[in-house]
């Protein structure tokens, strides 16, 4: 009975700030219910150094037999399968899309605008040239896996069309916690919007943090939006932001397109894979871009401390364009009621530790499907279910119920040290005195010379204390202050900024980034295959000058391609200074001795100049 | 302001009035008819080369003259620029330098003639006085930092 009241409770509190998700056009695949996902896969386990085998076939699935994994032995991981379209059914759906008039998914189709190769650097473009050749030899979801996916979610939707999510309240550090985990049957980021990875199953997640006051009223603080792997402070947005855009109370997320992650603007965004550096390439580029930005104070406003140097990135795009269907309340499709995920948990969401699609033994993991909502793909609890609000970095947040209570808290603390600290000051100080007229009295007398130096040592010693006391002393009565105007600011209803936390904020590229000239496009995919050949022309025909004309076509892609990407200046600028260091060292290597001579007569007449200015004034 | 400006479009000019005066002396040093022999035997001419170390030398003044003939002129409309314009210019100066230096290092490589030198350490300076503040300070006035559009790290999920 308490049970039902519960969930009845949780579902009226989830659905009362449930989010509207706005997603791209060309978008196949909707938040949908897990368990006709479930019905119609079929489980595998793979042991390891073993061959897949079929534990339940398809259609004798259930999300109550999921939890069963009789084989679940060391290393060994269970996984779901997309049943294969049959043929017939296949066919059909290849014909029907191409006269695009069933099914009706999607409605409209994508277009890419500009290419992502356009917005990145030749380094890039290659090391994603590499990406997809090392996509071929490593673990990845077949091709055929996004049509079985396609029919299967189009079946599904030909029955009922239905949005569901899968919705969670936990209370956690006065904090209430509304998951709202949205299941995807695939994710075709790959395949069909250029992207990294394709994967069966999507469990994706926004979670909005209320506050409870005392009469039990709840109040939305907070939102965090799952995109890709990101945590902390930076995925959260306070309900007050301007960026968190809203519909009639309820948070507005932009789905990108099929990668589905989540954000709070429309527009493109650009997602960076990274791939560690040699520990050694890291230390050089880091040490070089210092000394460009920070020793030389060179073009120091485009330096930034946090570009991790160890990390080598292939860009990708992730289409956030809300321009496609908006799913939501007062939208263009309502939410069904949510499947709830409360205490007693469904088996489903306890018991079954293993994938939610395909297993490919991907190392990077990026097209092995992902684990359920309270599991990672390692079989250990998920931060997000046992930790939400650590997992968006408010762990360290008050409620606004709580703000007064944890600063009279904090003050009452302080106050009982600093009482301790004057203590302890007063009665060191009273010892400093003490030792230093003992010191006085035994100074310069031979036979105390012995305690005098121990004395002074003892003086050093305590001194160093008391100052360090004194030091905390005025620290908190500094803090102290801070709290009480920081209450009192409080209390007139003020509060800190509002993206005071945000230390990197992900932002969609802007209008002009994303504007460029079919030329540039062009330039983009051809740039890298006409550096290879190019590269392989000057290695046939031109091996009696081969570094001068390596030189040269280097030199000559890499102006055109600045040009391109607006850089010209900053690339003419790295130019010269690395020819002026090449130059310089012929120089010093030719006449060395002749700049010596010269570098200490100038300094001599330097220093002769200055010291003769000096005696005349 | 433009003091500093107008200095560097008169530097810019000296350089280009070096470069003449090299490509000068050098075209000055060539003994025109040891160089090539020309001969009118039965309504054919012939030419032959008499002299190596001349042609060597022809060769090196012909060479500057392709390498340094378009960076000159670079320059030249640079230093006009800065004199003239007073903010005109710095590409147009940069790109010169560089190819200034470029040309210089491929002769340095090949045949290390004593001009090469000079040429060198004077586009030291220069590349040090483009990129100086207060140079900068005055061409890159109103010039608006692209961004860099990248946002995020992920690891692709």
């Amino acid at each position: 009975m308490a049970n039902r009241e519960n969930a009845r409770d949780a579902e009226a509190l989830l659905r009362r700030f449930e989010p509207v998700i706005r997603f791209t056009k060309g978008e196949w695949f909707y938040p949908m219910d897990a368990e006709p996902y479930v019905d119609a896969c079929s489980l595998w386990v793979r042991h390891p150094d073993e061959d897949a085998v079929c534990v339940v076939s398809s259609g004798e699935l259930t999300l109550e037999r999921l939890a069963q994994q009789p084989e679940d032995t060391t290393g060994a991981v269970h996984y779901l399968k997309i049943p294969t379209p049959k043929e017939d059914e296949e066919r059909g759906r290849r014909r029907a899309r191409r006269s695009q008039k069933d099914p009706d998914w999607p409605r409209e189709t994508f277009r890419a605008g500009r290419g992502r190769l356009a917005r990145v650097g030749y380094i890039s473009r290659l090391a994603d040239a590499l990406f997809s050749l090392v996509l071929l030899a490593r673990g990845r979801v077949p091709g055929g896996d996004v049509e079985g996916a396609r029919v299967l979610y189009g079946r599904f939707m030909e029955e009922k069309e239905r949005f569901k999510y899968h919705g969670r309240v936990v209370r956690q550090d006065g904090w209430i916690v509304l998951q709202y985990w949205l299941f995807y049957a695939f994710n075709d980021w790959r395949s069909n919007f250029f992207g990294a990875n394709d994967h069966e199953g999507d469990w994706e997640k926004v979670m909005v943090f209320l506050s409870e006051s005392e009469s039990g009223e709840v109040h939305p603080e907070w939102t965090a939006y799952a995109a890709h792997e990101e945590t902390g402070d930076d995925l959260r947005r306070r309900w007050d932001d301007p960026e968190l855009e809203k519909s009639d109370g309820h948070p507005v997320v932009y789905v990108c397109a099929g990668s589905h992650a989540s954000r709070y603007s429309r527009g493109e965004y650009l997602t960076e894979l990274a791939f560690p550096l040699p520990r050694a390439l890291a230390a050089v580029r880091r040490v070089a871009r210092r000394f460009w930005y920070v020793t030389l104070r060179q073009y120091a406003d485009q330096y930034s401390a946090e570009v991790p140097y160890e990390m080598f990135t292939i860009p990708f795009v992730d289409y956030g364009r809300g321009d496609g269907l908006s799913v939501g309340p007062g939208q263009d499709r309502e939410w069904d009621p949510p499947r709830l995920m409360i205490d007693p948990l469904p088996s489903w969401v306890a018991g079954y530790r293993g994938l939610w699609g395909l297993y490919t033994r991907d190392p990077f993991e990026g097209e092995d499907a992902p684990a359920g909502p309270m599991y990672d793909r390692d079989k250990t609890i998920s931060r997000e279910w046992y930790d939400p609000v650590g997992w968006a970095g408010l762990d360290k947040v008050a409620t606004r119920t709580e703000e007064l209570d944890v600063i009279s808290r904090r003050q009452a603390e302080i106050e009982v040290r600093r009482d301790h600290l004057r203590s302890e000051i007063r009665e060191k100080s009273h010892r400093l005195k003490a030792l230093g007229m003992d010191a006085e009295a035994t100074r310069d007398r031979s036979h105390l010379s012995k305690l005098y130096e121990t004395e002074t040592k003892h003086i050093k010693e305590l001194s160093e204390e008391v100052e360090a006391m004194r030091a905390e002393l005025t620290e908190d009565e500094v803090l102290g202050e801070s709290l009480r105007d920081h209450a009192e600011r409080l209390r007139n209803g003020g509060r800190s900024p509002v993206r005071a936390h945000i230390a990197h904020a992900t932002r969609p590229v802007s209008e002009a980034e994303t504007r460029a000239g079919r030329v540039a496009q062009l330039w983009a995919s051809i740039s890298v295959g006409l550096v290879l050949l190019t590269l392989i022309g000057v290695f046939t025909y031109q091996r009696q000058h081969l570094l001068s004309a390596l030189v040269l076509t280097i030199a000559m892609f890499a102006f055109i391609e600045a040009g391109f990407r607006r850089r010209l200046t900053r690339f003419i600028v790295s130019v010269n200074v690395a020819l002026a260091i090449v130059g310089a060292l012929v120089l010093l290597q030719h006449f060395f001795w002749q700049i010596i001579v010269l570098a200490v007569l100038g300094i001599g007449f330097y220093i002769l100049w200055e010291n003769l200015r000096e005696l005349r004034q | 302001m433009y003091r500093q400006a107008r200095l560097l479009g008169v530097l810019l000019l000296l350089q280009v009035v070096a470069m003449v005066g090299i490509s000068v002396w050098l075209f000055s040093t060539i003994d025109w008819d040891r160089v090539v022999h020309l001969t009118n035997e039965q309504g054919q001419v012939h030419a032959k080369t008499i002299d190596g170390p001349l042609l060597k030398r022809f060769e090196q003044a012909i060479l500057f003259v392709v390498y340094f003939l378009a960076p000159a002129i670079l320059l030249l409309l640079a230093g006009l620029g800065f004199v003239l314009l007073r903010r005109r210019g710095w590409m147009l100066a940069s790109v010169a330098q560089a190819l200034i230096m470029l040309a210089c290092l491929f002769f340095y490589g090949d045949s290390r003639p004593w001009f090469a030198y000079p040429l060198i350490a004077y586009c030291i300076l220069m590349i040090l006085l483009l990129n100086s503040r207060s140079v900068r300070a005055v061409v890159h006035r109103n010039r608006v930092t692209p961004q860099d559009g990248r946002s995020e790290l992920a690891h692709g999920e």
